[in-house]
């Protein structure tokens, strides 16, 4: 599933990225975004649209658009 | 002379740590992106200079928005300077990666770890003697916002003799993996003993195979380039002379191979695998590698960018490694997350309080503490300076042009815009409230999905609050953006956004005319250019600068406590920087206005203006300004003058009438005598037109510079048809007594609309047809 599609707050880890422009995926991994990082949706805006999400001990915000590219799993 | 540059992630104390060492007051802030270009301050300490160079903020040497360019552009250029990696221990991790680029890429540099204090409040250790062993590079603790500039701490940044033993760091660091451990010195001299055995190569080859099978770009690779069951041995052995080098690295120092794929074993296969396909220099790869592309095809940069994932992995890998040896992190402690999120968060909640704070500091700024420091003020200078030197001249001299120029062209044009100082230092506290708690970014995020359907992406909150105080400011920090139409975008409808500069016109001539409803007007004239700006955003995205990607990526920084004393320094940064302004532009240029307003054509004083040059040629291009009610010398004079700066159209204002105070001019304008014959029609149009007509000349220069002399012009000519426009709209509207209906007509139209998009989206019931819910 996509990161945008887990339930808040639960724990989930990275698998891969997919269908993403190149240069915002090698970003997000830049970011700390790789292979079994764990992460966490903490929050959707009015329009479920911009997510904010933790890894790394870090909050970010993410676009669903870029949440969909992430493949997770429960961890 | 020394170079010191601070380099670092965004937010981690670069430009407080710049201000603690060269004694600065630069502009610092709690949210992403606060530096968009570079601040050089030069110091003389203990007899030697030092240049400090502190930049904007960078996760990486391979770029994402305009802002990182600048800052990886002068770090490869100041080869010979010292760098300060300034890292925040709370998020240690991520700025790390940015370290181990620099290690890759050979550059000296050292680590000061910030923010310590709040990362072991919250139950995290970090021991720095074993991070600098296992890094290869000095590191200490410091607090950004105490430290002191001393010799010792000089001496030791631009001390070169920071590394460590690179062997060292191979001993300590067990991170190769298993296709990596072929590279491993042992294992390496034994391949290239027996380079030319042919079971060895193939058991090279199965190790690249076993990595092929690790990604999709490795079997693609695989495929395409090595075919290990077809090739003959000794086309084998020829294709991979390169190999053979590398192998040579490790028994032989002589080598070409760049030392510092030694301190990060990670490299070396990826080295390796771009030599199998071209002949490339080691320290081209590796440059290759952080996103520097010199002298490569277009096929090599395709190749080698197809490695990042795999490179960005192993190099997480090493820091994982490094760190879960010398850094504890008390579990589920997260920067950046605060209990108040729940409530910030809130759309609703965030919204309301945005308006409730943008409606108070209106009112306090401008009819509350305000006025009240302002008439001080003005009572002050007059009593100490003004009069002082008024009574001089009455005493020593009967020349009236004299007595005139001082009281009429210095005095006037002065204390008109000084009578605003307060006003302005004020707007400046309440923004740097809102930048230091970190609300900002909170804002950015609520915002977001809004400013999205104008084309904008949530950075765009940072930029308009920043045109608040300084349209030029906020251009410059539209850099602050990932893709090149965002970019132009957002500088471009900036402008629309009323600056400081603005103020004193529309106190001005909106007390002048609407008395007790000017605090409204005063909102009014935000929210109109709030509303340009957003419907201009759209129009352009729409059109010309289509959005090609508006991915937010945008990092939570910590709600902070508010700092008084930060607070205090930036509005007395912001009272010298005003006070400076007035000192030049606005009193020089007053000067040329009052000159040109009070002298003839035979070069001789005169007191009445229609006979002066600047009437003559004001009153040459007045008929343009008919149509929206400015056609008077006066007011054109003012607005052409006011593209120098916007200050200076209130002090032309008071030249043209000849008036030495914001009372007076207030109480100037409303007479049918006053040389610029307002009707209330024409102030609202002039209110109009102030606020959207152009930016000024320092906003062009960076438009300019930013996005280019196409779309300065562009900048120019939609700002000034909008401008008129309205203008026209407005004037007309109420000359002819149509403008309430109608405006009363738009404002239920908007309050509808938004009324059944808000309920369409929130009440929405889960469906299976459209696109939203199926993908949701």
């Amino acid at each position: 599933m996509s990161l945008n599609e887990v339930k808040l707050n639960t724990p989930c880890l990275i698998k891969q990225i997919n269908n993403i422009d190149e240069k915002t995926k090698i970003r997000l991994m830049e970011l700390g975004i790789v292979e079994n990082t764990k992460i966490l949706v903490k929050a959707k805006s009015v329009f479920k649209k911009t997510l904010l999400v933790v890894f790394n001990n870090s909050c970010f915000t993410i676009k669903d658009d870029v949440a969909s590219a992430i493949v997770v799993n429960y961890a | 002379m020394h170079k010191v540059l601070l380099i670092g992630n965004p937010n981690v104390g670069k430009s407080t740590l710049f201000n603690s060492l060269t004694k600065s007051h630069e502009h610092t802030g709690n949210f992403h992106g606060v530096t968009v270009e570079e601040k050089r301050k030069r110091i003389t300490f203990d007899g030697e200079q030092y240049e400090f160079v502190d930049l904007p903020g960078l996760y990486s040497l391979n770029t994402f928005s305009f802002e990182e360019e600048v800052s990886k552009n002068i770090i490869l250029k100041e080869q010979n300077s010292t760098k300060i990696l300034l890292a925040d221990a709370n998020s240690l991790k991520r700025n790390l990666y940015l370290s181990l680029q620099m290690s890759e890429l050979n550059l000296n540099y050292k680590i000061l770890i910030n923010n310590y204090d709040y990362f072991l409040h919250n139950g995290g250790k970090i021991n720095v003697e074993i991070l600098q062993q296992k890094l290869g590079v000095k590191v200490e603790i410091i607090n950004a916002k105490k430290i002191k500039l001393n010799k010792e701490l000089l001496k030791i940044y631009v001390d070169n003799s920071t590394k460590i033993s690179t062997n060292q760091i191979i001993l300590n660091n067990n991170l190769v993996d298993n296709s990596t451990k072929i590279f491993e010195n042992g294992q390496a001299e034994n391949l290239q003993k027996n380079f030319k055995n042919l079971k060895n190569e193939l058991k090279f080859a199965k190790n690249l195979q076993n990595l092929s099978e690790n990604s999709k770009f490795f079997k693609n690779f695989s495929k395409n380039n090595i075919n290990y069951e077809t090739k003959q041995n000794e086309n084998f052995i020829n294709k991979n002379n390169n190999l053979k080098n590398n192998f040579n690295f490790f028994g032989n120092e002589n080598s070409n191979k760049n030392n510092n794929a030694k301190n990060f074993p990670y490299l070396n296969k990826f080295i390796d695998i771009v030599k199998l396909k071209f002949n490339l220099a080691d320290e081209q790869i590796i440059f290759a590698f952080n996103g520097e592309f010199k002298n490569l095809t277009d096929e090599q940069i395709k190749f080698i960018r197809s490695l990042y994932p795999q490179i960005i992995k192993a190099r997480y890998k090493f820091l994982d490694n490094i760190l879960s040896d010398c850094m504890s992190v008390k579990k589920d402690f997260v920067y950046g997350s605060s209990r108040a999120d729940k409530l910030l968060l809130n759309p609703l909640f965030m919204f309301a309080a945005f308006l409730l704070f943008f409606f108070a500091s209106i009112y306090v700024i401008f009819f509350g503490l305000g006025p009240l420091i302002s008439d001080f003020l003005i009572a002050v200078f007059n009593a100490i300076i003004a009069k002082p030197i008024m009574n001089l001249l009455y005493l020593t001299t009967s020349n009236v042009w004299l007595i005139e120029f001082f009281s009429g062209g210095v005095f006037n044009s002065f204390t008109t815009v000084l009578a605003f100082l307060p006003q302005v230092c004020l707007l400046f506290v309440f923004l740097c409230i809102l930048e230091d708690s970190g609300i900002i970014s909170r804002m950015a995020y609520v915002f977001d999905d809004f400013l999205n359907k104008f084309g904008l992406n949530g950075k765009a909150v940072y930029i308009i609050l920043m045109g608040l105080g300084c349209n030029t400011m906020s251009t410059l920090a539209s850099r602050n953006t990932s893709n090149k139409n965002l970019k132009i975008k957002t500088a471009l409808v900036n402008p629309y956004i009323s600056c400081m500069a603005r103020l004193p016109v529309f106190v001005i001539v909106a007390s002048a005319f609407f008395g007790k409803l000017t605090y409204f007007v005063i909102v009014g004239l935000y929210l109109l250019g709030l509303i340009v700006a957003l419907v201009m955003a759209y129009i352009l995205n729409k059109t010309i600068l289509k959005n090609t990607d508006n991915s937010l990526l945008l990092e939570f920084p910590p709600i902070r406590n508010l700092d008084i004393k930060h607070i205090y320094q930036v509005g007395k940064t912001n009272a010298i920087d005003f006070t400076k302004r007035l000192f030049g532009v606005v009193l020089s240029v007053g000067v040329i206005v009052w000159i040109l307003s009070h002298t003839t054509f035979s070069f001789a004083y005169t007191q009445i203006m229609t006979d002066s040059i600047l009437f003559f040629f004001a009153d040459k291009i007045a008929f343009l300004f008919a149509p929206i009610g400015l056609n008077s010398a006066g007011i054109v004079c003012a607005l052409i003058v006011g593209i120098m700066a916007k200050e200076l159209i209130v002090s032309t204002l008071s030249i043209s009438n000849n008036v030495s105070s914001t009372s007076v001019l207030i109480a100037s304008l409303t007479l049918a005598s006053s040389v610029v014959n307002f009707s209330r029609a024409s102030a609202v149009s002039f209110l109009i037109f102030s606020l959207l007509y152009c930016p000024c000349i320092s906003n062009l220069a960076v438009l300019k510079k930013e996005v280019g002399t196409y779309y300065m012009w562009f900048a120019i000519i939609s700002q000034l048809t909008t401008a008129y426009l309205l203008s026209f709209v407005a004037f007309q509207g109420m000359t002819h007594g149509i403008i309430f209906p109608f405006v009363a007509i738009a404002v239920a139209v908007i309050i509808l609309i938004s009324a059944i998009y808000i309920i369409k989206k929130v009440k929405h019931p889960k469906c299976l047809t459209c696109k939203k819910c199926k993908r949701g």
